[in-house]
């Protein structure tokens, strides 16, 4: 078959059709060639019969004592008025010419040996006036005057009976193959397609196998034996880079763990040191290094548990929450943080611990950028969204597919965020099938959107 | 003022120990669970700082034996980032507030302080912040040494303020926990009353703001810093 066609399915079906069509020439050609056979032999047991008919007529003659044909007016007529079409001579046991139909046959016959009682069957060549092929049969048969040896001939291109079977045949039982080969063909294609869906489920299955979703693996169940190698080996494989991301991922969280005790060492120390420039300095260092630690951890912790998203977390009381235990620290910085929209509970299905770090990391991110003397609004909806705006610079459309990437930062970002927030906000969001939209704020600002399912 | 620090880590319980000194508290510290039950039962602390993550057992442990002591000494847990279930079951178990590991110092004794400020805490019965001082028995209120008066209700509001001071105080306080509940209804919204107190602070020169947080409450800081 063709080596370009490259869709396995394409290729079967394309075999199949032709695998098809030669089966049906060839059934097509047996059927044609067995049909000629029986309407051969039809014709062959017709000439017989013909044979025995004439010997029934041969009688003795009284007079002559000779065997002489006395065919009746009906037979004489039928044979004589087709003396081209049919041709028989008789001859007696003697060999000598009984009767025939014409001259010329009686000339031929008379060379010929003497019949046996096994029918011999026989073929003539451009014989006689007509120069016709006929076929023909030789039989010695019993008559009232002895053994006779009798031909019988027949023009065999004028042969009516195995035309009309043959033409029975093409009209009533051929004009079937066609469509036969053709629902065949359709089945096959639809067969075809059919034992290739398991191999669709296990490609779509590949395509969402990503870093978030490493645990996945290709549906082994219902593989055709031919491709279930080929799967069994692409799970091994996916298994091997499993165990490696894990490894990767207990050594981030394990690293971030064990800085924990030395930061919070550091950061106690430095708070005992009497405050000149340079301490405040290490101390704001030493700040982001521990929000650092801290994004890393719950990174780290989206990684590696998977998230119980299924309890009632009220939005309102959630965001109530999450502002006063921030607001401390914006006033600190000379910043405020607002809680407007709905005034009671909104309750969404999803992890609340989470939902509390995604609005936190949002808040954070809004405080960094908002200038001072500003306020961040944070708003309940009660169709189940929050939405977090600031007045700051805004984010460029350009920037906006990759803000949620881990430790991606923007051209103009400050040097502490080190672009882990954004990341773990679209974790959680992710985890819990929420959305988040980023927009712009009027008349200047960021707007993000985080809606959740409702409960 | 007597403080028990349960931590295992001497480096950081060296540190506690002289930093909580510096401000006035007698700092003792257990190294381990068992150390950490005996010191309890032998002395009356005023409040304890318990890191879950012991040597020789759970921390979570000795929160339940001295709760089951009848003590009820104030009790602010230490735990790790990463176990949410650590800080829901602490609280669970009887601790008083939790601080996750990295902490700044500051963040640390300000927690200390406001829990020791709630009624029947050690410093809970007179409060004090910036240069206002609050007896709460007595209902004296003094800005700057001056003898300051303000209506009842200024005063209960300040002094929920003046106990978490530096934290928020939620608009939503039901008026009967911050009046009593025997008291003839109030016509006037806290809102107005926290107004007036705020322009009364002022007025007195405290160093000490009302900072309102839109939507969800108010909270007393210094104004110095």
């Amino acid at each position: 078959m063709n080596r370009r066609i490259k869709s396995l399915q394409l290729r079967l079906t394309v075999e199949l059709a032709a695998l098809f069509l030669v089966a049906s020439c060839l059934a097509v050609g047996g059927l044609i060639y067995s049909a000629a056979l029986t309407a051969g032999s039809v014709a062959d047991r017709e000439l017989a019969l013909r044979a025995e008919d004439l010997a029934r007529y041969v009688s003795l003659d009284e007079m002559s004592q000779k065997p002489r044909l006395d065919l009746p007016a009906t037979l004489q007529q039928a044979y004589f008025a087709a003396a081209q079409q049919s041709v028989f001579a008789i001859r007696d046991k003697d060999g000598r010419l009984v009767e025939a139909s014409t001259p010329e046959i009686g000339t031929m016959v008379a060379r010929w040996p003497p019949a046996d009682s096994e029918p011999s069957y026989f073929r003539l060549s451009n014989f006689g006036p007509s120069a016709q092929d006929y076929s023909g049969v030789s039989i010695r048969l019993d008559s009232a005057a002895g053994p006779l040896s009798v031909m019988v001939a027949e023009a065999s291109g004028g042969d009516p009976l195995v035309h009309s079977i043959l033409r029975e045949f093409v009209f009533d039982i051929a004009w079937y193959v066609p469509p036969f080969v053709a629902v065949a063909l359709l089945l096959a294609a639809y067969s075809v397609r059919r034992s290739l869906l398991p191999l669709r489920a296990a490609s779509a299955q590949a395509s969402a196998i990503g870093p978030e979703s490493i645990a996945l693996r290709l549906p082994e169940a219902n593989v055709p034996t031919e491709a279930l190698p080929l799967v069994v080996a692409v799970n091994h494989a996916l298994d091997r880079l499993e165990q490696g991301f894990v490894i990767q991922r207990r050594f981030t969280a394990n690293a971030a763990h064990e800085l924990r005790t030395p930061l919070t060492i550091i950061t106690a120390r430095l708070d005992t040191l009497e405050g000149n420039g340079q301490v405040s300095a290490l101390r704001d260092e030493v700040g982001r290094m521990n929000r650092l630690v801290e994004q890393l951890l719950c990174v780290a912790r989206l990684d590696s548990v998977a998230m119980d998203v299924s309890a009632p977390v009220d939005l309102r009381q959630l965001a109530e929450e999450v502002v006063g235990s921030m607001a401390h620290l914006a006033l600190l910085d000379c910043r405020t943080i607002a809680l407007t929209g709905a005034e009671h509970s909104v309750v969404v299905t999803g992890n609340g611990v989470a939902i509390a770090d995604a609005l936190r990391n949002l808040i954070e991110n809004a405080l960094a950028h908002t200038a001072q003397g500003t306020e961040v609004v944070v708003e309940v909806h009660p169709e189940g969204a929050i939405s977090v705006a600031d007045s700051g610079p805004g984010i460029p459309a350009e920037d906006r597919p990759h803000i949620f990437e881990r430790f991606w930062r923007g051209k103009g970002a400050r040097a502490e965020g080190a672009g882990l927030g954004l990341a773990i906000v679209m974790e959680i969001v992710r985890a819990h099938g929420a959305s988040i939209t980023v927009s712009d704020q009027a008349p200047r600002g960021a707007r993000f959107d985080l809606r959740f399912r409702t409960a | 003022m007597r403080l028990l620090v349960i931590e295992d880590e001497d480096r950081l319980s060296g540190i506690l120990k002289s930093k909580l000194g510096e401000i006035g508290f007698t700092v003792d510290i257990a190294a381990s669970a068992a150390d950490a039950t005996a010191a309890l039962e032998l002395i009356n602390y005023d409040a304890a700082v318990l890191d879950l993550g012991l040597p020789d057992g759970d921390g979570l442990a000795v929160l339940t034996a001295a709760r089951q002591a009848g003590k009820a000494l104030p009790i602010l847990i230490l735990t790790a980032r990463d176990a949410v279930e650590d800080r829901v079951a602490g609280l669970n178990a009887g601790a008083d507030d939790y601080l996750t590991k990295p902490f700044a110092m500051t963040e640390l004794v300000a927690r200390i302080k406001a829990l020791l400020r709630r009624p029947g805490g050690v410093l809970g019965m007179t409060l004090e912040a910036g240069n206002v001082r609050l007896d709460t028995i007595g209902r004296e209120l003094t800005i700057g040494g001056i003898p300051t008066r303000l209506s009842r209700r200024e005063l209960a509001i300040l002094e929920q303020m003046m106990r978490r001071f530096g934290r928020i105080v939620p608009k939503a306080v039901p008026e009967e926990k911050l009046y009593g509940i025997d008291e003839e209804p109030d016509s006037n919204p806290i809102p107005v009353h926290v107004h007036h107190l705020r322009r009364q602070l002022e007025a007195a020169g405290a160093n000490l703001g009302i900072h309102t947080i839109r939507g969800v409450g108010y909270i007393l800081a210094d104004t110095t810093a």
